[in-house]
């Protein structure tokens, strides 16, 4: 007789699977099809099956616990094949969003940022939240509100908004989002590092990297293969997801550099440390100005690929698609459109559109990068956690990695 | 004497096959008066040229010689003219195809056109000795039908051979209708939505019962004796329970038949016995004047539940108040929201085991199906009706059996997020000591070994048909009072289960529901729909005067020729539709309208005095004298084989139509049943230089095909003794041989009948062959 595991199926997983993308999940008769068709699935680890069986089971802890939920992209090969229409590919994108909010904090936040009527509404509070600021600092400044002009008589977004109380208002979200996702990616590695077989040492504990160790040997290369897309792009069925996806991801690389460039040049050195005379607005012809503007292009080209690809493949039937898919899809191309828009506004200068654009550009924005501890957008932090992990815990049990030996491995390299 | 026209079709590739103009030769010189051949034998043209012979020459009798029998079965109807058909097609020139190139075809069609003349005098032969058969026609039957069991499927035969137009009278035993219809909470559901219980059909059915003034109802009644046969029975009903003069009389068991020394009995020590044994009642041939007089009888008996022994199942802790049977979970569901009766908690977490046997077996618990799957699966769905939020029911089973439409309901309650599968052994059931069950299975889908911690744990248990134990019908029959061979299937009301449904082995009385399989209440209803049919067949048979399926054409009935009976008791007591009865002496009394005409008892009789107008032992034994048997020739032996009708025949059919096909030396003969073939056919194929003799029939065993259940293994008992006689003559007894076939073994059966024939090729001649 060999270990006996008690089961305790934990209903409310179950029904939160179901209700978020993957009520097919209890229909699968554990055939194992998808594991053999998957063209991401690993030898020593197959999936989608087991992931199926525990979440009908109610097994939230093991599938918790699973790295492999992460290594899933929807291809939807599984979808195709599975003789029971059991769809584990939207079984598990609906674990995944299961995931993000076990492992969010408070959860409650997690149902707003992915339902269509929560973002709206956070859209909005943040827009409110812009406004109040805005008036604040107009009283402050005594420039005109709402419709503020340069010297110029043109629109400039600073004289509504300067970098000062923009980032007195973001600041402080970032740092929270950067609490919860800490806080959620630690547990979220204890768990897999618990789930994924590592062998335990003699006093009952699991191996357990350095962030210097992560940082230096296995982040590198995992984001490189992010960077190729090289996983996505082994997708059977919807392979031409990936190269959407790809542009996006590149746009947000592109646009969150020249974020970067414009807080440090115009947040740091000149209105905090008055270092520098005032950069914005660049002028279009400076190569940072360039770059956001092919970047924000890209966002826009990128996500509307994705969406284009991902109603196609809904429509072919290998995928289907739930809320947390279209919310995040939307509030990309609603950041796209108005930062886009809100530029061109200021460009030709139409001052009652442009300002309410940029109010809503700010405000798209922060609910963006607030979703990402909370909705579908955490996938970017959680599946880079995976990848990351999942070499790290190849090494393990290969021998080459955990209970000190990376040292020794680290030092033949 | 008959008048005889012989009419060969020439189309279908016969014309190709045989010299056509040498057939209409050997028909005239065997005897025919007409002997014809049409190329379009079948069509309006060819009807009407016979037609034309038959009122220009008188014609009496006819044969087709061409397509099988088993086609244009309808084509020719001429009112007393009799009808015979052979089929040259299928058994010549379909199955002996020559290939032109072939260097031995002129050698090999000299075979065929031999084989062909055969099978054209054998035709003449056999209508030279028929007679027209005349039904006998059971003069005012009575059209009642009675319904044993007031349950869902005794009411729904009952509401439905009402709707025929039928009288119809339900005895129940309890005190009310409704049977265990009327003890569940909720039934499978049969449409959409399939994962949503409906509401018990019982209470409805109750309703139309009581409102239909066709339908008598008596509770607490039972049979004492049902006596007679179909269209005439006499049924002595008496108070449930109670004992009457009328019961039907028991007959010995084997043991009873043997003295303490295990010798078998004197015939005036067992009468004595016997008359020990039922005294107080009547004999079985003495009729109730009281009785009530029905047509025919549906069985709806039903079942009861199985509850295991005390002791039994120690590792899945039955004796635990905690442990149930699926019935005595039926009945907590039923008296209302699931509680448990030990303590009164709330049930909330159920395992529902279907099978028992741990890791040693696989098998469901005893007088189960797929019904006690579906069953736990509507069980299942009790805990999440009852407790939506947090009820949890498992399911843990070696075989998830839902067919047919069932699959939509296993998959409808798939769905259901508290509803949890798993193949799996379930390997111990403990007291986990908080008022609850741990549960252990082994080998689940999982992977691993699990616990479960459960309220309660459900068995699986089965339905045990009301004939396990009693006779029920009480038919005061020779045979005696219950169906035959019950052991053979756990109990059930033999029927078989393919090809006649409800049928069982004594005519016009018809089972459905439980008792004769287990099943559910939708399909009891539909069972007893098919039953109440069966149930009115039954009697316009018996006042028209033809047999019952599976020869429901048929108007013959057997004819006994008394003054040479020996009272040996063959026919009585091998007819496996129990249709004779017999007085002091032994002479057997026919039941014409109990009679399946398979011949059965024409087989068994020993002095040759059973047969039918138009089968019996000189018709056959006609067919094999007048195959011309040539007695020089080594490479021209002759084989007759015997080929069930029903079975064996259409396979050779088809072995024919798919271009298979065997040596041209044996001659086929159809018979009704491999039952009807008499001993004195193989003495004389023997004596008439035959080499050897095959019999072609039915699978038997408990998975019997045979159209008459017992035909094909009485014969198999019958060829062992001729066996000997064979032997004793010096010669091989191999030279008769029986063999089972599949109506589906076409393919197989042209091997059946080359090995054969080369096995008798191998034995040589016939050392009688020529005297």
């Amino acid at each position: 007789m060999g270990e006996q595991q008690q089961m305790q199926p934990d209903l409310s997983f179950i029904k939160g699977v179901m209700a978020s993308g993957g009520e097919t999940v209890k229909k699968c008769y554990q055939c194992a099809t998808c594991s053999v068709v998957c063209p991401l699935s690993t030898n020593d680890s197959p999936f989608p099956r087991k992931e199926m069986l525990w979440t009908q089971w109610g097994l939230a802890g093991r599938v918790a616990g699973d790295v492999d939920v992460w290594l899933c992209h929807q291809c939807g090969d599984c979808t195709k094949h599975c003789p029971r229409d059991a769809r584990p590919g939207d079984v598990l994108a609906a674990i995944r969003i299961n995931a993000i909010r076990y492992y969010a904090n408070p959860k409650a936040l997690a149902d707003v940022f992915n339902s269509p009527g929560g973002v709206v509404g956070a859209v909005i509070a943040a827009a409110v939240l812009v406004l109040v600021v805005a008036a604040i600092w107009s009283q402050i400044t005594g420039n005109a509100f709402p419709f503020p002009l340069n010297h110029e008589g043109k629109v400039e977004y600073h004289e509504f908004l300067s970098v000062i109380p923009i980032d007195a208002m973001v600041l402080p979200i970032v740092a929270w989002i950067i609490y919860v996702l800490y806080n959620g990616v630690s547990r979220f590695w204890n768990d897999i590092s618990k789930g994924a077989g590592l062998p335990e040492s003699f006093s009952g504990t699991y191996p357990k990297p350095s962030i210097g160790l992560l940082l230096s040997k296995y982040l590198g290369p995992a984001v490189m293969e992010i960077l190729s897309h090289s996983r996505f792009q082994k997708c059977g069925q919807t392979a031409e997801r990936a190269r959407g996806h790809l542009l996006l991801l590149w746009s947000f690389i592109i646009l969150f550099a020249v974020t970067n460039y414009v807080f440090i040049a115009e947040d740091l050195f000149h209105a905090a440390l008055g270092l520098i005379s005032k950069v914005t607005p660049l002028p279009l012809y400076h190569p940072v100005k360039l770059a956001a503007n092919v970047g924000g292009i890209m966002l826009i080209a990128g996500i509307l690929m994705v969406k284009s690809m991902r109603t196609q493949k809904t429509q072919e039937g290998v995928l289907s698609s739930a809320a947390p898919d279209w919310v995040l899809i939307w509030l990309i191309f609603a950041v796209g459109a108005t930062g886009i828009g809100a530029e061109v506004l200021r460009l030709i200068n139409i001052a009652p559109i442009a300002y309410p654009v940029y109010t809503l550009h700010l405000a798209t924005v922060i609910v963006l990068f607030l979703s990402l501890p909370y909705g579908k957008f955490g996938h970017l932090i959680y599946r880079t956690t995976a990848y990351v992990f999942q070499r790290w815990a190849d090494d393990v049990k290969a021998g080459k990695a955990g209970f000190g030996l990376e040292k020794a491995v680290g030092a033949s390299h | 004497m008959a008048k005889i026209g012989v009419y060969i079709y020439t189309g279908d590739g016969i014309a190709e096959a045989v010299d056509v103009e040498k057939l209409i030769k050997v028909a005239t010189k065997a005897g025919a008066a007409v002997a014809k051949s049409h190329a379009d034998l079948y069509s309006p043209e060819g009807v009407a040229m016979v037609k034309q012979d038959i009122d220009a020459e008188g014609l009496t009798a006819i044969s087709l010689v061409g397509m099988s029998p088993r086609y244009e079965y309808k084509t020719f109807d001429f009112p007393g003219v009799y009808l015979d058909k052979t089929g040259i097609r299928e058994l010549v020139a379909w199955s002996h195809r020559i290939d032109p190139s072939d260097e031995k075809a002129d050698s090999k069609k000299e075979h065929v056109q031999e084989l062909a003349e055969d099978y054209v005098r054998m035709a003449v032969a056999k209508l030279q000795k028929v007679q027209m058969p005349t039904p006998d026609k059971l003069e005012a039957p009575n059209t009642r039908i009675l319904v044993i069991g007031g349950g869902v499927t005794g009411m729904t035969a009952a509401l439905e051979a009402a709707d025929a137009g039928y009288d119809v009278t339900i005895i129940e035993r309890t005190a009310a209708l409704g049977g265990y219809g009327m003890q569940v909470r909720k039934q499978i559901p049969m449409g959409p939505d399939y994962s949503t219980l409906v509401n018990p059909v019982a209470p409805a059915l109750i309703e139309k019962i009581k409102s239909n003034s066709k339908i008598t109802v008596k509770t607490e009644t039972e049979i004492a004796r049902i006596y007679g046969a179909p269209g005439k029975y006499r049924v002595s009903l008496k108070a449930a329970g109670a004992k009457s003069e009328w019961d039907a009389p028991m007959p010995l068991t084997p043991e009873e038949k043997l003295d303490a020394n295990g010798k078998e009995l004197s015939a005036e020590d067992q009468k004595k016995v016997y008359a020990a044994k039922n005294e107080g009642r009547n004999d079985y041939m003495v009729e109730d004047a009281n009785g009530e007089l029905f047509g025919a009888v549906i069985l709806a008996a039903g079942w009861k539940p199985a509850i295991p022994a005390e002791g039994e199942y120690p590792h899945l802790a039955w004796g635990n108040p905690n442990v149930l049977t699926n019935h005595q979970f039926e009945q907590l569901a039923k008296a209302g929201k699931l509680k448990r009766p030990s303590d009164g908690k709330e049930i909330k977490t159920v395992a529902f085991v279907q099978s028992p046997g741990g890791l040693n077996d696989d098998a469901d618990f005893p007088y189960t199906s797929a019904v006690t799957t579906m069953v736990s699966l509507k069980q299942a769905k009790y805990v999440r009706e009852d407790y939506p939020e947090d009820g949890k029911a498992y399911v843990l089973y070696q075989h998830m059996r839902t067919p047919g439409q069932y699959e939509y309901f296993y998959k409808g309650l798939q769905d259901d997020a508290g509803i949890f599968l798993s193949k799996g052994a379930v390997t111990s059931v403990k007291d986990n000591g908080a008022g609850g069950l741990t549960v252990t299975v082994e080998k689940t889908l999982l992977g691993d070994n699990i616990t479960l911690d459960v309220d309660v744990v459900v068995l699986a248990t089965g339905m045990l048909p009301a004939t396990k134990d009693e006779a029920v019908v009480n038919l005061a029959y020779r045979q005696g009072p219950a169906f035959r061979d019950l052991d053979l299937f756990g109990g059930y009301c033999d029927s078989n289960f393919i090809c006649f449904p409800y049928e069982t082995r004594r005519t016009g009385i018809y089972a459905a529901g439980p008792v004769r399989r287990t099943m559910t209440i939708e399909e009891s209803m539909e069972d007893a729909t098919g039953a109440a049919l069966k149930a009115i067949q039954a009697i316009k048979a018996a006042e028209e005067g033809h047999a019952v399926h599976p020869r429901t054409w048929d108007f013959d009935y057997p004819d006994f020729y008394f003054q040479r009976c020996t009272q040996c008791k063959r026919c009585t007591e091998e007819c496996p539709f129990g249709a004779l009865d017999d007085d002091e002496k032994g002479t057997p009394k026919p039941n014409p309208t109990r009679c399946r005409r398979c011949g059965t008892c024409m087989g068994a009789c020993p002095e040759r005095i059973i047969g039918f107008k138009d089968y019996n032992i000189d018709v056959v034994g006609s067919m094999i004298k007048s195959i011309e048997v040539p007695d020089d020739d080594e490479d021209k032996l002759r084989m007759v084989v015997f080929a069930c009708e029903n079975d064996a025949y259409p396979a050779l059919d088809m072995a024919a139509a798919k271009g298979l096909g065997w040596s041209p030396l044996p001659r086929i003969i159809p018979v009704r049943c491999l039952g009807s073939v008499n001993v004195a056919w193989i003495k004389d194929a023997m004596s008439s230089g035959l080499d050897g003799v095959l019999l072609l029939g039915c699978k038997f065993g408990d998975d019997y095909q045979c159209h008459f259940i017992k035909g094909s293994e009485l014969a198999d008992r019958r060829m062992a003794n001729v066996a000997e006689t064979i032997k004793s003559l010096g010669m091989e007894p191999e030279r008769v041989k029986l063999v089972q076939i599949a109506i589906d073994e076409y393919d197989k059966v042209p091997g059946v009948i080359d090995a054969f024939v080369e096995e008798i090729v191998g034995m040589g001649p016939n050392p009688f062959k020529g005297f």
